[in-house]
């Protein structure tokens, strides 16, 4: 049994980019997921951030297949995900999951708690019976923390904290070994955003968990991840353990990235030093040559425009990679002095 | 542990602030407060009640001829007056309103669970399915509302059955575009899509989650569409094509009282109240629900405004 439990290898996902008019014409393509490589190992909390737009959603999905990849492959525990029929596909539904950003938006008005949390159960046929299916959910709202009482209850009646964690009780029904939470506490108060953290890890350990964390929140990424990946423009540009990414990252975009968020030390936060990026993150439907991050990069040199770099090892820590020609030129590593060793 | 603050605030709002989404008891209940909407409601109850023991009420028979009584004005024995036969206008109204509201109920029925199901699936699927499904509605649309129906009863022959039948067809379209309308709304709703990511199949995504969420306006047209059949009833009836005499309807006792319309005014004068009373009754319905159920209207009635 291989210790990767989901693997990407140049997945795209692209959206046809569709002009006004009555033809429908397709004017050209979005490439929201554009050529990721990433591996999720068993038991381990993968961090994903990025800007806004980035692709960060669409890869989630398309790891899960609730998107459909127009290319490149993915593995879930050994099978290839994409090709799945329609009974695969929905015991793959059973053993990965999803929770999502807003629980106001994510349950359905018109159904109880408990219909709610049983679906999955009901879906995959987990528990026959009336009084094991209540049961279930007793213990699943148990779990996520919420008094069984309530399971009779309707959505409207719950705060937000409490309503993500029906909708985690749902995603964790039908015992999935992979759980992809999409900014699962973006939309919480900041008092509820450290619970439902603290609980996500809490459930992680307990239940030996793969997550894929996916935020634009870096210290709450920090805080929950083993490693971390960066996506920029639809690719993943960095990976590597959550303290080699968080202390040196080695992608001109990470640091850029980190040095926007406050540090909890006056004297630090006192000489912390923004890198603020030129410009406006480029369109996916128009991505640049060569290095996509190059428009914005404050290192940009000869090869960048003109070659597509490829992940590859940097730093001390094993496992860190990235994809940045600072690191090597085309071809083969190369030292180039005042660049990666300055910006640290 | 540093979480820090970017949230939107409003997502942090208490339940209680939030739209209440509707729900049946609530909706009774918020429909009771509104008072026509409830006093429509209970006039339609109360037609409808008549139209099912409508033999047990009807004081004489509907076609009980008596030559010496005709074109009687309304009086204590015939409180709704006779007609041309001597026949009991009353009589034939509480008759009628059970061939009314038959072939209304029937026409709505067969609109409301083809059209539904029409709108339904060109909603959720999209694409092609919508493409073909909705352009076949554009074209029934097309056609004038009346012809087409007497194209449907010139071909299959009058009576209620018939009547009923083009009706439906003609009103299926509209039931096609309201829920299409809706459900395009819903489809897009996450709760779909985190149903989808538990292995949801489209059936039980239809059934369970779409259709319900989709259904208000579904409703409201629904009622508003009874109004509207029962006057297509009485149009079709009126011009020959709908009930056949001696058959009762209040279309066709409209049609055949206004011959006598200066001479005995009752003849026409209470199918067409009982048309009018009905009508309206159902638009005032329809109404009340539009507000009732429109999440946002509730917030405010149930929050003390209006
Ligand atoms: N169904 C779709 N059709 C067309 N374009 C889409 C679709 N879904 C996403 N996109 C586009 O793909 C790009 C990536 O979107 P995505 O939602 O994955 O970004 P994200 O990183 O999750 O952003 P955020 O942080 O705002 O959630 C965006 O430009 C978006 O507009
Ligand atoms: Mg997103």
């Amino acid at each position: 049994m291989s210790d990767v439990l989901v693997s990407a290898r140049g997945l795209e996902v692209h959206f046809p980019v569709r002009s006004g008019g009555a033809l429908r014409r397709t004017a050209g393509v979005l490439r929201a997921v554009d050529g990721v490589d990433l591996d999720i190992h068993r038991g381990e909390t993968l961090g994903l951030v990025g800007e806004s737009g980035c692709g960060k959603s669409t890869l989630g999905n398309a790891l899960l297949r609730l998107v459909e990849p127009t290319g490149g492959r993915v593995t879930f525990d050994g099978t290839d995900v994409t090709g799945l029929g329609r009974r695969a596909l929905r015991d793959l539904r059973r053993r990965a999951g999803m929770v999502f950003q807003d629980p106001f938006a994510s349950l359905d008005p018109r159904r109880t708690v408990a219909q709610t949390v049983a679906e999955p159960l009901e879906v995959h046929g987990l528990r026959s019976g009336r009084r094991e299916r209540a049961a279930r959910v007793g213990e699943l709202l148990e779990l996520v923390g919420l008094d069984p009482a309530v399971a009779g209850r309707y959505p409207h009646e719950f705060s937000g904290g409490q309503r993500q964690r029906v909708g985690i009780a749902r995603a964790l029904a039908g015992e999935p070994d992979f759980l992809v939470c999409d900014e699962a506490i973006a939309s919480l108060d900041v008092s509820v955003q450290a619970q439902v953290l603290n609980l996500l890890r809490r459930l992680q350990r307990k239940l030996g968990l793969t997550l894929l964390f996916i935020s634009h929140d870096l210290s709450a990424v920090r805080h929950i991840s083993d490693r971390i990946a960066v996506m920029y423009l639809g690719r993943v540009v960095e990976v590597g353990p959550a303290s080699a990414v968080g202390a040196e990252p080695q992608m001109p975009y990470t640091q850029a990235l980190l040095s926007a968020v406050p540090v909890p030390h006056p004297a630090l936060e006192r000489s912390r030093q923004r890198i603020v990026l030129r410009g406006d993150v480029p369109s996916p439907a128009d991505v640049p040559s060569g290095c996509r991050f190059r428009t914005r990069c404050p290192h940009a040199f000869e090869p960048c425009p003109g070659v597509d770099p490829a992940l590859q090892p940097v730093g001390a820590a094993p496992g860190h990679v990235a994809a940045c020609h600072l690191h090597g030129v085309v071809g083969g590593p190369v030292e180039r002095e005042g660049t990666v060793a300055s910006a640290r | 542990m540093t979480v820090p603050a970017q949230k939107a605030p409003e997502a942090g709002a208490p339940a209680s602030l939030r739209p209440a989404r509707p729900r049946w008891r609530e909706t009774l209940g918020l429909l009771v407060r509104n008072p026509t909407a409830a006093v429509a409601g209970l006039v339609l109850l109360a037609i409808v009640l008549v139209a099912v023991f409508d033999e047990a009420l009807a004081p004489s028979g509907p076609n009980e001829i008596a030559v010496e009584d005709r074109l009687r004005p309304p009086s204590w024995a015939h409180p709704f007056g006779t007609d041309d036969l001597g026949r009991d206008i009353l009589s034939r109204v509480v008759l009628g309103a059970a061939v009314s509201l038959r072939v209304g109920f029937l026409a709505v029925g067969i609109a409301l669970v083809v059209g539904s199901v029409i709108g339904l699936l060109a909603g959720f699927y999209g694409r092609w399915v919508d493409d073909v499904l909705m352009r076949v509605m554009d074209v029934l649309f097309a056609f004038p509302a009346v012809l087409l129906a007497i194209a449907v009863l010139a071909v299959r022959g009058p009576g209620p059955g018939n009547t009923a039948l083009a009706i439906g067809i003609v009103y299926v379209p509209i039931f096609a575009r309201v829920t299409r309308a809706s459900v395009l709304g819903v489809r897009e709703e996450v709760y779909v899509r985190a149903s989808r990511s538990v292995g949801a199949s489209d059936w039980r995504l239809l059934t369970r989650h779409v259709l319900p969420n989709a259904a208000p306006p579904i409703i409201v047209q629904t009622s508003i569409s009874l109004a509207f059949a029962v006057l297509a009833e009485a149009a079709l009836s009126f011009l020959g094509l709908g009930t056949q005499p001696p058959d009762p309807s209040w279309g066709l006792m409209l049609a055949e009282g206004r011959g006598f319309i200066d001479l005995a005014w009752w003849l026409a004068f209470f199918p067409g109240m009982a048309i009018f009373v009905t009508v309206l009754c159902f638009n005032l319905l329809g109404d009340g629900l539009r507000d009732v159920l429109d999440p946002r209207q509730r917030t405010l009635m149930a929050g003390g405004g209006r």
